[in-house]
């Protein structure tokens, strides 16, 4: 059985997104997916799902939906809250709403982007092996564009053991949830204006003072903001060597510095590769508040090693494994 | 770790950085060059022969070939290394050693109908002013050259390509065009290509070919592939509107 919603209210940009399309990147498709990987795979989690099904992704709020049958969902993420009868919905936990059901998507100030994922995921076709949306050339996700009002969305119709369970112990004549929920916020650090960085391969086409400012001064987003990249404002980096780099593959989370000194971070939709200096990246772990940010606000960096922002990034995934375990054992019984 | 190993018995110094978590990239080289090319595509061709646990992909560029993993499953594997860079490094350092046989991949051969001039290829003009030649001179000459693919990069399915007659260089527009129809052919100094899909662009648009460069429906969604040859073929407008039906 299929659940099955339609859109109001379908807010400033709304994609169907998964965890990206990896294996075309040779062919220059970029790897797309959720900008903040993280929420859309607590989203998943909370519902029972495979971290990769796909989730939809709001931009900020001012959306609303409709449950045209029985749904199981859940959201995370910082670009908006759910809301049902006037009441605010916990976030990370599953929710299951009636048929008939009205949910709106109201501003959450912290940050930019919500991901709602459904029992079974969002049911579009798989386009070179993905679900996610790529706008610039028009495919994947909900018929290769953004989310429109009247446009119904249903779940795949094959539901995970665990789904199942939630689902029998929820389902009921009106909103229900469980008592636990994931924490998000014991994944994420407590300053998330401090981004961790791991210094790039053209380091050196950079004066020292360039670097050291890198590393100490502030910098804004800039408007031109978008999938692709973030514009950033502040001083601008002074090349040392200024020699040519010839294309070469890049990937999101990259910090490249254009001609003019400015920076700017490659995030899911970037090109697959590029011909400016990279003078570092984002630690992975960090990159899905990087996906938070929105015009106006102020980060900083600071610089870690490439093996700390691995070892980050599995203690991430050992501790996302474990809340994967601690839901399945609440629900099936070995 | 960054410690030199030679390529094959090329002799030539293969360098490993390490581009994120889940990406190191090789540089073969520094300037674009046709045994390059060979070079880097035959060490993707045994790689991906030969992967390692948690290989995803790979993407050759001029001088580089990147190489994508999951960092659990390189974790769990029993190469060698502390790290996921140093158990990556390990396997592509055991690729470079492998004897390479002569070179046994063929190159694809890919013939591009276009249409040049006209409503298709408005900049044609500025192309033959620009060098002192009529519009059919800039035609012949970039009918006669065959082109090789170094990489696709920039958008889905764009080919940059090497090869071009100098005789028909010309400098990209100080404006750029909105929009550009896909499957346009045009020229930015010493470099053609063909637009898979219609994005603004400052290239000199010289004419259109009717083949889809990049279809999400076929097996290889990009018609051309680093290591393919490339010739052009003139058609008319009736031959266009021809493949335009099929």
């Amino acid at each position: 059985m299929s659940m099955k919603i339609s859109i109001i209210k379908p807010g400033l940009l709304s994609t169907v997104q998964d965890l990206g399309r990896y294996r075309y990147l040779s062919q220059a498709v970029p790897v797309s997916g959720a900008m903040d990987e993280l929420a859309h795979r607590l989203a998943n989690k909370a519902v029972g799902n495979d971290d990769d099904n796909a989730t939809i992704e709001f931009t900020y709020a001012d959306a609303s939906f409709k449950a045209e049958t029985d749904i199981l969902v859940a959201y995370s993420g910082d670009g908006a809250f759910l809301v049902f009868n006037d009441q605010v919905m916990p976030a990370e936990k599953p929710l299951f709403f009636p048929a008939g059901s009205v949910i709106k998507l109201i501003h959450n100030a912290i940050g930019v982007r919500t991901y709602i994922a459904v029992a079974g995921g969002w049911d579009v076709p798989d386009v070179m092996e993905s679900k996610s949306t790529y706008l610039t050339a028009d495919f994947g996700g909900f018929k290769g564009r953004a989310l429109q009002k009247a446009d119904v969305l249903v779940s795949g119709p094959v539901l995970s053991e665990v789904s199942k369970e939630i689902l029998e112990k929820l389902i009921h004549r009106s909103l229900t949830y469980p008592n636990w929920r994931i924490s998000r916020e014991s994944l994420l650090p407590e300053k998330r204006q401090n981004i961790r960085v791991v210094l790039g391969n053209e380091i050196c086409w950079f004066d020292a003072a360039s670097i050291i400012s890198f590393l100490t001064n502030s910098y804004t987003i800039d408007r031109k903001s978008n999938r692709m990249g973030y514009h950033l404002s502040g001083k601008p980096l002074v090349r040392k060597v200024k020699k040519e780099l010839l294309s070469t593959a890049v990937t999101p989370g990259i910090i490249q510095v254009t001609g003019s000194g400015d920076l700017i971070i490659l995030m899911a939709d970037c090109q697959t590769t590029g011909g400016y200096p990279r003078i570092a990246h984002v630690a992975a772990v960090d990159l899905p508040l990087c996906a938070q940010l929105k015009p106006g606000d102020t980060i900083h960096f600071s610089e870690i090693s490439s093996d700390e922002a691995e070892e980050l990034f599995l203690e991430r995934e050992h501790d996302l494994s474990l809340i994967t375990t601690a839901i399945s054992l609440k629900y099936i019984k070995t | 770790m960054n410690k030199e190993v030679r390529c094959f018995e090329t002799g030539i110094p293969i360098k490993i950085y390490g581009l994120s978590e889940k990406s190191v990239t090789i540089t073969f080289g520094t300037a674009i060059d046709n045994d390059l090319l060979h070079l880097i595509t035959d060490f993707n061709q045994l790689l991906l022969q030969n992967p390692f646990s948690g290989f995803i992909t790979t993407v050759p560029a001029y001088t580089t070939l990147t190489v994508f993993f999951d960092p659990l499953s390189v974790m769990l594997s029993d190469l060698p290394g502390e790290v996921c860079f140093e158990k990556v490094s390990a396997h592509l350092h055991k690729i470079a050693q492998i004897k390479r046989e002569k070179s046994k991949v063929i190159a694809n051969k890919v013939v591009i109908p276009v249409c040049y001039g006209g409503d298709f290829g408005w900049d044609l003009s500025i192309v033959a002013r620009t060098n002192n030649l009529i519009e059919t001179e800039v035609i012949d000459i970039h009918t006669a050259g065959e082109y090789v693919v170094f990489m696709i990069g920039f958008v889905p399915g764009f080919a940059y390509m090497g090869g071009m007659d100098t005789r028909i260089s010309t400098p990209r527009k100080e404006v750029p065009n909105a929009k550009i129809p896909a499957g346009s052919v045009g020229i930015a100094s010493n470099q053609t290509g063909i637009y898979p899909m219609e994005t603004p662009g400052g290239w000199q648009i010289i004419g259109k070919t009717p083949l889809k460069m990049f279809d999400v429906n076929r097996s290889q969604p990009s018609l051309l592939k680093g290591g393919d040859l490339v010739t052009f073929k003139a058609i008319g407008i009736d031959e266009f509107n021809a493949y335009a039906e099929i």
